[in-house]
């Protein structure tokens, strides 16, 4: 395990070197271009510090969050479920394996068209296409899992005569528990890229609503807030709960050094 | 205790077991030899139930049955201690009580100070000690062995075996011991049966265990004997 922290050290110097880089170069692009095409760093955490300082901030992110939380619930049960049921049953898979390619394969920004067009403007619409655009890849993922337990283990849990419930806790869903936690992290940044989507087409509030609205009125220093706040969900998800959850589900693992 | 009548069994176009008869009575130690696809493991697989065969029948007396696999098969998610214990909680203990009666078992085949240790972490040899104290921890009544020491070194096979006899002779348990080895068969068991494809089963004679066995090395061995 020693072995391991210098490592592990480098890697996070070289990645804060990076973080570095990107401001640097950042910031020698906004000296030669013009301000309402590319704001400076400082200008934008000028607009930040304003932005949380006031309560427009939390307010939009609040309902941002919202949106999000519920579609992903909603498409991310959805895939799971289904996932699971095709995974189990082949009949299924194929039933479900046209939605799938649909779904998959009409743009993103034509689903948040029909949603405004089907649910007019607001949470619902939002909702709806975090939920649909979500969908097939936590299906995918799950799928994949489901049809990937290792049939040496039902065979053991059959010669002993595990009941349902057991095969359940002990080789189906800790079979697929990783699958899972990665169809849930791909999903948690999709779903961030619908509901700013959504909420630049079709939606009065938000986060992208904001985005949408700075844009229109050329407060490109307050664009790139609304940016960095973004960068700041996905790395919250991604960082504070996405990764414990995987490295929980997959502590029984062999430590890579 | 083990009948089969006239059992054959088939998958698509290979036929494995053809007419197959025998029987192993109670608390009998029988080897199971013959060459890779001769139908040793299907054998064992029809006395579990998991498999049905094509036509005959397989009648195995009531009671519960342990299964050493050729590989651990241990559950990765789970530690040792959990893995032997699952199949006692599927017998209806709580997760106490079948816990306790693993870590038992876990001593008892030296794995004592290794119950919260994952199968990633564990050896080939002690993951197959894990799997061997999982077969005996439900207390089976018959106990099947397939090749359960295939994939591991002469030093480490021949310290389990110790281990393997010790136990066995405990207790009061029907054993099909599946190898390819005769000499392993030879040691453990009362009976010993050759698989021969296109030919079925044949009893061999174990008056004089060394004769059979210095026959099978020099079969093994071939020119090199010269």
């Amino acid at each position: 395990m020693s072995s391991t922290t210098p490592n592990r050290r480098k890697r996070l110097l070289f990645a804060a070197g990076g973080v570095v880089a990107i401001l640097v170069v950042w910031q020698l692009l906004s000296l030669v271009v013009s301000p309402v095409i590319l704001a400076s760093p400082v200008d934008t955490a000028v607009a930040l510090a304003g932005l949380a300082w006031g309560s427009k901030l939390w307010i939009e992110l609040l309902i941002t969050l919202k949106r999000l939380a519920i579609g992903l619930a909603i498409g991310v049960a959805a895939g799971w479920v289904l996932g699971i049921a095709a995974g189990v049953e082949p009949r299924v898979r194929s039933f479900l394996e046209p939605l799938r390619w649909v779904v998959m394969t009409i743009p993103a920004v034509i689903i948040a068209l029909l949603a405004m067009l089907w649910l007019g403007v607001g949470d619902l619409a939002v909702i709806f296409v975090v939920a649909v655009i979500v969908f097939p890849t936590m299906y995918v993922n799950t799928l994949s899992g489901a049809t990937s337990i290792d049939r040496r283990l039902t065979e053991m849990g059959r010669v002993y005569r595990f009941p349902r419930r057991l095969m359940l806790t002990e080789v189906y869903l800790p079979g697929i528990a990783s699958p899972t936690v990665a169809g849930l992290t791909l999903a948690a940044g999709i779903g961030v890229r619908a509901v700013v989507l959504a909420e630049v087409l079709g939606a009065l509030s938000g986060v992208g609503h904001a985005f949408s609205r700075a844009m229109s009125y050329l407060e490109t220093a307050e664009l790139f807030a609304w940016i960095v706040v973004l960068l700041a969900l996905l790395a919250a998800i991604e960082f504070g709960v996405l990764r414990r959850l995987r490295r929980r589900v997959t502590r029984w693992r062999k430590a890579d050094s | 205790m083990i009948v089969f009548d006239r059992v054959s069994k088939s998958f698509g176009a290979l036929r494995v077991l053809s007419d197959l008869s025998f029987h192993i009575g109670g608390n009998q130690i029988v080897g199971v030899v013959g060459p890779s696809g001769s139908g040793k493991t299907t054998i064992l697989k029809l006395i579990t139930g998991i498999l049905a065969p094509d036509e005959g029948t397989v009648t195995v007396a009531e009671g519960v049955v342990g299964y050493v696999f050729q590989e651990p098969r241990l559950l990765p998610w789970r530690t040792a201690l959990d893995n032997v214990a699952a199949p006692l909680r599927a017998q209806g203990k709580t997760r106490e009580e079948a816990r306790a009666a693993a870590g038992r078992w876990l001593e008892r085949v030296e794995l004592g100070g290794f119950e919260h240790y994952h199968p990633a972490e564990l050896s080939g040899g002690m993951a197959q000690r894990v799997s061997i104290a999982r077969a005996f921890a439900v207390e089976p009544r018959v106990l099947l062995m397939d090749e359960p020491f295939g994939n591991v070194d002469a030093t480490l096979k021949s310290s389990l075996m110790d281990i393997l006899e010790s136990i066995i002779q405990e207790r009061q348990t029907t054993v099909v011991y599946v190898t390819h080895e005769l000499i392993e068969a030879l040691r453990l068991a009362d009976r010993v049966v050759e698989l021969v494809p296109g030919q079925g089963l044949r009893e061999l004679d174990l008056s004089d265990r060394g004769a059979v066995a210095r026959e099978w090395l020099a079969g093994a061995l071939g020119d090199l004997v010269l």
